[in-house]
């Protein structure tokens, strides 16, 4: 049988890779942020989250989802961008140190 | 960090990766919760997704990001040797197939396609979401060849392929569970050149399937979309398809010039479509579950169907219908827990299915082949007594459960349905008859 020498069909990488930012050990003190883009029931989640959270740390400040745009977003690229830059000028508005985005389904 | 649900973890991971941050933080909740109700949400929170947040918020995932890292590779590089069998497992295993065999894509093949194209080899003609990989005139011939394309096709795929990048294409949306593919729409003098196919059949005769296929094709392997990674549709996905403009026999003006393209010009554009079923979510409705959701929705759909009209029809004058519904397994244990065997479905969607007379009337008066009325077809005892009634009646539209099949399959994971709609045809099952040596002979087809 004739042996075929074969190339790849895949593209390659575009973007530089980074890692996530560093981690905070103790949430005490420490302002937290709730990203939900209306969808998927975050509005029964991040209540019970944030329940828990400050029962787990009770320094902790957390911004509610309803402070943040909450709504399901537009699908065309540019509006997702626009978006991004504003939720995060407002985490960095409102002194998040941590977001928690969900729930992605 | 990130708060997903079961079977979309993966996703996530790989956006985080599409957008340069590697070991992107999750916190997955267990199973649909499209389908949970406040309860079971509760129980999940506690039990299993709250500990998955802290631990995403106070736990370093472990060595920090290199800062970058080169994707680029030279594409000339032989990724196997071997026979044409030994060349597609290769390829399946690195899930760069669809799941049928392809052309093997040679040096010497893909450089007969590059004959096509004065582009530079390795130019970037664009990148591609949502895996955000460069597509080149060079892997986009690789693509083309395994998908069974012919050389002279190569223009027209790179038109293809910077449709795709363009962000009016919005290509990162694809991977929505409700299953969005891709179709090819050829214009111009090109559609006669070479020879593709724009009158009957046009999708399953000449280059047609090649082309989509190659589409099909590059949206995985460049656009980087992967089934149960990153294309998500819950019952999965058919191939690519292309159509051609039957220019011609049209009264208008033919779409590319509605686009703004001179009469002339050869163009391809990419539309996309979504076939696959609904998503019952008992999301505002604390009155219903989510197994009663669905059993209204599986019946709601069968009241839009094409040949709705045939539907109430028995007896030796009716034609054939069959209805098959796909129930994915979170659909179907949602169901079961609420006490629904499998007939109880059928039965439950049979007595649901109901629309006014009115709206019946106008499904027949207007979608119908013969031309009588629904009155004349009770009269004739086609359809039930009902028919006969006035336009504000409510009449079933089904004429016996009979004509409903249930498959469970689909994304586990995911709480989707869909109701298949065929007709001339009955649901005809046959035992499979093995060899008595199958397992030896199974044992060794892999080899």
């Amino acid at each position: 049988m004739e042996k075929l020498e074969v190339v790849s069909p895949a593209g390659f990488s575009a973007v530089k890779i980074s890692g996530a930012a560093h981690r905070i050990n103790d949430l005490n003190g420490k302002t937290v942020g709730e990203i939900w883009n209306g969808v998927f029931k975050g509005d029964l989640t991040f209540p019970m989250i944030r329940k828990r959270l400050k029962e787990k740390y009770p320094g902790v400040k957390i911004i509610p989802y309803t402070e943040f745009y909450h709504l399901p977003g537009s699908d065309i690229p540019q509006q997702q961008r626009e978006l991004a830059r504003q939720l995060v000028a407002t985490a960095w508005q409102k002194g998040c140190d941590a977001l928690i985005t969900g729930n992605g389904a | 960090m990130v708060i997903t649900t079961t079977g979309f973890s993966a996703q996530a991971r790989f956006t985080g990766k599409a957008w340069g941050v590697e070991d992107l933080r999750i916190a997955e909740y267990p199973g649909p919760i499209g389908i949970h109700d406040a309860d079971q949400i509760a129980r999940n929170v506690e039990s299993v997704l709250f500990d998955g947040i802290i631990r995403g918020l106070t736990s370093e995932a472990g060595a920090p990001g290199t800062g970058s890292k080169s994707g680029r590779y030279d594409q000339r590089d032989v990724v196997c040797i071997g026979t044409a069998d030994e060349v597609n497992r290769h390829f399946a295993a690195q899930e760069w197939t669809d799941g049928l065999p392809v052309v093997p894509p040679t040096i010497a093949r893909v450089e007969q396609f590059l004959k096509f194209t004065t582009r530079a080899h390795d130019e970037v003609i664009a990148v591609l979401p949502s895996a955000n990989l460069c597509a080149t005139p060079w892997n986009v011939a690789v693509n083309a060849v395994m998908a069974g394309c012919r050389p002279e096709h190569m223009p027209l795929m790179i038109a293809a392929v910077e449709a795709l990048g363009d962000e009016r294409c919005s290509l990162a949306n694809l991977g929505s569970t409700s299953g969005i593919f891709p179709y090819a729409l050829i214009n111009g003098p090109i559609v006669k050149q070479l020879g593709i196919e724009h009158g009957a059949q046009l999708v399953s005769r000449g280059p047609n399937p090649a082309i989509g296929r190659a589409i099909g094709l590059i949206v995985r392997n460049i656009a980087g979309f992967r089934p149960g990674t990153s294309y998500m549709g819950t019952f999965g996905y058919p191939l690519a398809f292309t159509l051609a403009e039957a220019e011609e026999g049209t009264p208008w003006e033919p779409f590319h010039v509605q686009q703004g393209y001179d009469r002339n010009a050869s163009t391809v554009t990419i539309g996309v479509t979504n076939n696959w079923g609904a998503s019952p979510a008992a999301y505002d409705t604390p009155d219903q579950s989510g197994a009663e959701t669905a059993l209204q929705l599986l019946a709601r759909e069968i009241t839009h169907k094409t040949r709705l009209f045939n539907f109430p029809a028995s007896g030796p004058d009716a034609e054939t219908v069959m209805i098959t519904l796909l129930i994915s397994p979170s659909v179907a244990r949602a169901l079961a827990a609420a006490g629904y065997t499998r007939e109880d479905v059928i039965r439950q969607v049979y007595e649901k299915a109901r629309m006014p007379l009115r709206e019946f009337d106008w499904v027949l008066k207007y979608t119908a082949i013969a031309r009588t009325t629904a009155r004349e077809r009770a009269e004739a005892g086609i359809y039930p007594k009902a028919f006969m009634g006035a336009p504000d009646d409510i009449v079933q539209v089904l004429s016996s459960p009979d004509l409903l099949s249930v498959v469970v399959c689909g994304d586990p994971h995911r709480n989707r349905i869909m109701v298949l709609e065929g007709g001339h045809t009955r649901p005809t099952t046959k035992p499979i008859t093995l060899p008595s040596n199958w397992d030896e002979l199974l044992a060794n087809s892999s080899k």
